[in-house]
């Protein structure tokens, strides 16, 4: 069998190379930590998680089934962790619900002057006045935009991950949409 | 020609619709400037979407990881001080058991440190008066203890010492692992 690259590490961390293991966390921590710190919006918290994540991996490694992507399983793995985290604190209170409030109070606090047009915005800017909607909107839709777009991962490897059918993955990732195209529309960033 | 869904339009960006589908679509977009509009609004979130910026973790993140996992530094000196303080007991032991002070071997060594001064010959009288001295106490404890239990002394003890010491061996050895186990 043809090992990829991430699987090398894998066999050669079982094979007592911390070195190795260490490599594969590098490469994945910024995924991680991005998806994590945007899942549970708290940064101690997050670094917290992520470190608990690269232990568990660590410690269920020899269980890993080389038949599938690490990456694949390693984010189930993360995924669980994290929503089991966010159950045990429902704290959580999403700016936005299903419907979509007002942007008014969305962004009420922020100091952008949204009447001067989000049209003039730079790309840049756009892309992260997205990415600060998505923070907000809540997380059933949350979670697999941030499956979808940070973890680059496929609408069936996101339904393998949160064990949703494909269909409702793709349905509530087009919600997600909408509601972010409605936000955007009412910030009068798309004119 | 009733107009595209959000649906349609959303697909469209994904690059999910088939040749057909998506043929039906462009000739729509070309007709009617309100699904013109709706699909770019779609695009440019899509290319917000696609580019994500990653949040940076803190550069402690993967050090303390591997401190959890491998907390080895502190094991191998722990392992090591463990062996050598049992090396330094079974010899103590085995000497005054088996009164070695008054074996060939000593004899000769402070035979030829007799003579010599230098810190070779203090350390090798420093040893010979600690072993003779714990000799002493050894004799009279196993008079004492002869009286009490019928097993040699001597055995008992080195005994004792192996047992314990292999205890704390594995200690050192199993305590990190126990560690470990009890955070997750
Ligand atoms: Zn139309």
């Amino acid at each position: 069998m043809q090992l990829d690259e991430d699987q090398v590490l894998i066999k050669k961390t079982l094979r007592g190379d911390r070195k190795a293991f260490e490599e594969l966390m590098r490469k994945y921590e910024k995924k991680i930590f991005s998806f994590v710190v945007r899942m549970v919006r708290n940064e101690e918290t997050a670094v917290d998680l992520t470190q608990d994540f690269f232990f568990k991996i660590f410690t269920v490694l020899d269980k890993y089934n080389y038949e599938y992507k690490f990456s694949t399983w390693a984010y189930r793995i993360c995924y669980n962790l994290v929503i089991d985290h966010i159950r045990k604190n429902q704290t959580q209170v999403d700016s936005l619900d299903d419907e979509g409030v007002t942007s008014h109070d969305l962004l009420a606090s922020d100091n952008v002057s949204r009447e001067d047009g989000f049209k003039a915005l730079a790309r840049a800017e756009t892309r992260d006045y997205v990415w600060n909607i998505v923070d907000q909107i809540p997380l059933k839709f949350r979670e697999l935009i941030l499956l979808r777009y940070i973890q680059d991962l496929k609408y069936e490897e996101i339904a393998e991950i949160t064990a949703l059918p494909v269909g409702t993955v793709k349905n509530r990732i087009f919600k997600a949409k909408e509601i972010l195209k409605k936000e955007m529309e009412k910030d009068g960033m798309l004119v | 020609m009733a107009c595209l869904s959000d649906e349609t339009l959303i697909a469209c960006n994904e690059g999910s619709l088939g040749a057909i589908e998506a043929a039906r679509v462009r000739d729509h977009l070309l007709l009617c400037p309100a699904c013109r509009e709706t699909a770019a609004h779609y695009r440019l979130l899509e290319r917000a979407l696609e580019r994500p910026q990653l949040a940076m973790p803190p550069a402690r993140l993967v050090p303390q990881v591997m401190e959890r996992l491998f907390p080895a530094a502190a094991r191998i000196t722990s392992i090591a001080a463990v062996a050598a303080a049992s090396f330094v007991f079974l010899v103590s032991w085995i000497y005054i058991y088996f009164d070695f002070s008054s074996s060939s071997l000593v004899q000769a060594l402070r035979l030829t440190t007799d003579g010599t001064t230098g810190w070779l010959a203090g350390i090798i009288q420093g040893i010979t008066s600690v072993y003779n001295g714990a000799q002493a106490v050894r004799k009279a404890l196993g008079a004492m203890l002869r009286i009490l239990f019928p097993a040699p002394l001597g055995v008992v003890a080195i005994a004792v010492a192996i047992l314990g010491l292999s205890l704390l061996l594995a200690l050192t050895v199993f305590r990190p692992r126990l560690k470990k186990a009890k955070r997750t």
